[in-house]
């Protein structure tokens, strides 16, 4: 790899620096260098999802993102998706109790593309969901419980609002 | 009973939801140690050949490497494998599959690990490849192994097969084929090694479904006592027996030896991962079956081949269980049912949930539904005629003596809207649109079988806090049985789920429970988890009449006389002041059957299933949507009726993509989709429109719930089912899989006479 530079972007909210060589893998950059390891790489080739953060406000996979990429983009990881560190995410929430989580390791991409749909579309239908999340491979649940969390997740939202 | 309990029959959220959902679970291969080294493996350069040597010295030459391994740096047995230990650890002198090691190379980082590996030079000659296991069983194939390619074969008969086809009114007969099939799991094969050399422990961190086992192989390999070798399996991103077997424990194992006091690292790669791990087995099934024609079942001739590729892992008793899920849950007088494995250069294949029955239900089930058109008979109707129930003798000749609940799940399947409404719903559809329904029923063997050690053990802790701890040796790959032992426990306990923790597959933390697989765990691992939270709770009440008096019991997690209470807390407190740990211990063995087929045949104890699809083919296309899933596992009593519905959805899918999209391809022992960009799996939008699951509640007596294990059969009749509902639809019988659009396609064209080329002539004419 070429010698490592400075990035700074900001992340979760915060500004953040780090070293790296500029070709790095953005997704080993957040788990390697910054032990955020909610990020999962499960195929490094932008088909499973795992690895989905929100960049710039939209969801993408950062297995296909170099460090250097990075510079002055605004991201937000699946720990950056709670409102507060005690205060988990409608849908953090609504996957726990619908019981959309099994294994697991598709649950941070799936978290963060269902946080980044309900941003710009409050009020998804089923067909709406199902194909926000087409890019984040799960072979677990089949998917029924995800659709129900994200829409109950919807509905609690609208609650609030 | 979910009336009178506090936490058993209740969706009770799992207890490790909200960490996967945050992103703070760690998995293993997420853990980070200070000083970290990464290791590779250098695989084989191709499927079939011998080495004439190996050398390292321009690796190790490099700057950065800390060393190169190959077969003289392995001081034990240089095999491993879950039945027979036929696979190299690190290959000597030949390579059988692509996926095999012949080197390892630990270095600073992975970029140098992966340089380092390029650099090794090993010298081959070529071996013709054996890639088709008919083939590879003839005389003078070249022979993988030195016993030759026929790496098992069985057979079971009951009655006299010859009278029960002449005794049949009606005999249909076919070939089916199945394909190999990835697991993939979405967590890769990741984990660190670390030999401390102050306490001379290794330690490994790595996923697997049995942490004991682990350890046994990896100890056998380095040649070290088990007692030093330290196994953290759990928790596992996904698993469904793609992580049985060894992985990469033992390249770990072997590299964190070689350099004492450091970690060192290993993640492998989606290709690598494919390529080199076990795979579902692909079959070849010729299958002959007669009835009466009042639909009564007479014989049942069933002769299988599979392919294991390079290595036996658990090829055997796959094929055992192919055999002894061939008869389905139905009575037949007359049975012979066979099967023999092949090795072959295609890879490798072991363990994958449905486990053999798979293959051979999809076999079976679409022959009933042949013998149905011919006599003329509801699908369901000749089901339920020839459904075993408890006490009848199985197609191998064994009495079932425990629960079965397949008739129970056929009229829920018979009395459903998809069933009754098929015929309304197939005339809503106009061509190139044929609408069809289908239904499959599945008996799948659960524990390990007669005659293999089949034990569970759990220990159930008071904490220094007065929390209540469950320790289990089995792992928690998904399914989320951590949270259904933790309901267990807290319901005898009377605490809240709060009050629970729980620890798995570590062999420091946790006893022996065995294998998580086979659909054992909620049967064994539940049973022990009872005994012991009884135990604790017995031990608890000891230690609170020596301490305060005898007359307590136990109410609402506190022990209670007469206005007084006693709560964990002060039990914990005043244990704690003496030094005293209170521990409550459970250990179970499975039931067996007093037959013995030998290889672990037969088993006793069996989960039943019926699953209902309906399906939309567009005949000009080719493509197939599954509309509607009707799913109805026979669980026994139901501990988190979320936990059973999350296995059935996935199953359902799983199985589903089985029969219509995946499949592992190879040419030549060489993989052809060994990523995901090249193999399909089903999305969010691939999926059936809508699965409902109806859990049918048939107790099993042995279990101290009235539970079993449902894991495996919720994802087996679905292929069929939608099979037989492509024939409802377009009159077609397809009887090899996956069936892609191009295969549909290629059928209607072959058969102008079917419905569906009928109904397109005349609807275009």
């Amino acid at each position: 790899m070429l010698p490592p530079i400075s990035i700074t972007f900001t992340l979760n909210g915060e500004e953040c620096t780090v070293e790296a060589p500029p070709e790095m893998c953005a997704a080993d950059v957040f788990r390697e260098l910054l032990g955020l390891t909610g990020t999962k790489v499960d195929c490094r080739e932008g088909e499973c999802g795992s690895c989905t953060v929100i960049f710039n406000g939209e969801p993408a996979c950062s297995c296909l993102m170099t460090a250097a990429q990075l510079r002055g983009a605004h991201v937000v990881t699946v720990e950056g998706i709670a409102h507060a560190i005690d205060h988990p995410h409608e849908v953090q929430e609504a996957f726990v109790t619908e019981g959309a989580v099994q294994c697991g390791h598709c649950i941070p991409g799936m978290i963060v593309s269902a946080a980044a749909l309900l941003e710009r579309n409050p009020d998804p239908s089923e067909g709406e969901i199902r194909h926000a999340i087409a890019g984040n491979i799960c072979r677990c649940t089949g998917y029924a419980k995800i659709v129900k969390a994200i829409q109950k997740a919807s509905e609690m939202r609208a609650l609030k609002r | 009973m979910s009336e009178s309990t506090r936490h058993i029959g209740k969706p009770v959220p799992r207890i490790d939801g909200l960490d996967k959902a945050t992103g703070a679970l760690k998995y293993l291969g997420d853990l980070k140690f200070e000083g970290t080294l990464w290791g590779k493996v250098l695989r084989a350069a191709h499927p079939h050949a011998m080495i004439r040597g190996i050398d390292t010295s321009a690796a190790e030459a490099m700057e950065g490497v800390h060393t190169a391994l190959t077969h003289r740096d392995v001081k034990g047995l240089n095999r491993f494998g879950i039945a027979v230990p036929d696979q190299p650890v690190l290959c000597e002198d030949k390579v059988r599959y692509v996926g095999d090691a012949v080197a390892l190379v630990v270095a600073d980082t992975e970029e140098i690990a992966a340089l380092a590996c390029a650099a090794i030079e090993v010298d081959y000659s070529v071996l013709p490849v054996v890639d088709d296991p008919a083939r590879a069983l003839e005389p003078g194939a070249p022979a993988l192994h030195t016993d030759g390619n026929l790496m098992h074969r069985n057979e079971v008969t009951k009655g006299n097969i010859t009278e029960g086809f002449g005794e049949s009114d009606v005999i249909v007969e076919h070939h089916f084929s199945t394909q190999m099939y990835a697991h993939a799991f979405l967590e890769l094969d990741a984990g660190t090694g670390l030999l401390d050399p102050d306490s001379g422990v290794l330690t490994i961190w790595c996923s697997g479904q049995y942490p004991y086992r682990d350890q046994l192989q990896i100890a056998r390999a380095v040649g070290w006592d088990p007692e030093k070798i330290h196994v953290i399996a759990s928790p596992i991103g996904g698993a469904f027996g793609g992580k049985d077997e060894i992985t990469i424990q033992i390249y770990l194992a072997l590299m964190a030896i070689a350099v004492p006091g450091r970690p060192v690292k290993m993640a492998l790669s989606r290709e690598e991962s494919m390529e080199a791990g076990t795979k579902r087995h692909p079959f070849e099934l010729d299958v002959r079956f007669g009835a009466k024609r009042d639909g009564t079942f007479m014989a049942l001739d069933f002769e299988m081949v599979s392919d294991t590729g390079a290595y036996a892992s658990l090829g055997g008793p796959v094929m055992n269980l192919a055999i002894e899920g061939a008869g389905g849950p139905y009575v037949f007088p007359h049975t012979r049912i066979g099967g023999r494995v092949a090795y072959t250069n295609n890879g490798f294949s072991g363990a994958f949930r449905g486990f053999g029955t798979t293959q051979s239900c999809f076999a079976q089930e679409q022959m009933i539904d042949m013998i149905a058109l011919e006599i003329g008979m509801d699908p369901i109707d000749l089901r339920l005629k020839n459904a075993m129930h408890t006490g009848d003798l199985s197609a191998m000749d064994h009495r079932i003596w425990t629960s079965v609940g397949i008739e129970e799940t056929l009229r829920v399947a018979r009395d459903s809207k998809i069933w009754r409404e098929r015929r309304e719903r197939q005339t809503r559809h106009r061509p190139p649109l044929f609408f069809g329904t289908g239904v499959a029923c599945e008996m799948q063997a659960t524990g390990l079988g007669k005659g293999i050690p089949d034990f569970s053990g759990a220990h159930c802790d008071l904490e220094p806090d007065g929390a209540v701890k469950l320790r289990i040796g089995g792992i928690e790959m998904g399914t989320g049985v951590n949270t259904a032992y933790c309901q267990i426990a807290a319901e005898i306990l009377g605490l809240p789920m709060d009050r629970m923790r729980i620890v798995m597959g570590d062999t420091d933390e946790t006893p022996d429970s065995g294998t998580t697989t086979a659909s054992r765990s909620i049967y064994m691992m539940g049973n022990a988890a009872t005994l012991a939270a009884r135990d604790l709770a017995r031990v608890l009440g000891e230690f609170v009449a020596a301490h305060w008096g005898e007359g307590f019991s136990l109410c609402d997690g506190a022990f209670v006389r007469d206005g007084q209470s006693v709560s964990l807390v002060d039990i914990a407190v005043k244990a704690g002041e003496m030094g005293q740990r209170l521990r409550g211990e459970g250990h179970t063995v499975h039931p067996e059957s007093d037959k013995d087929f030998g290889d672990g045949l037969p088993h006793i104890m069996y989960s039943y299933c019926t699953q209902v699809a309906s399906v939309i083919v567009d005949a000009e296309t080719g493509e197939i949507f599954v509309d509607e899933v009707l799913s109805i596992p026979d669980c026994g009593r139901v501990i988190n009726p979320q936990g059973v519905e999350g296995q059935s959805d996935g199953g359902v899918v799983m199985g589903a993509s089985y029969a219509l999209l995946e499949e592992v391809l190879m040419e030549g022992g060489r993989f052809v989709n060994a990523n995901f960009t090249n193999y399909s799996l089903p999305t969010a939008v691939d999926c059936p429109r809508r699965i409902d699951t109806v859990m049918v509640e048939v107790p099993e007596p042995t279990h101290e719930w009235g539970a079993k294990g449902i894991g495996e059969t919720v994802t087996v009749p679905i292929c069929p089912a939608i099979i037989n509902a492509i024939f409802d639809a377009i009159g077609i019988r397809l009887f090899h899989i996956p069936v892609t659009p191009e295969r549909v396609v290629e059928a209607i064209e072959a058969n102008p006479e079917c419905k569906a080329a009928r109904a397109m002539s005349s609807a275009m004419g």
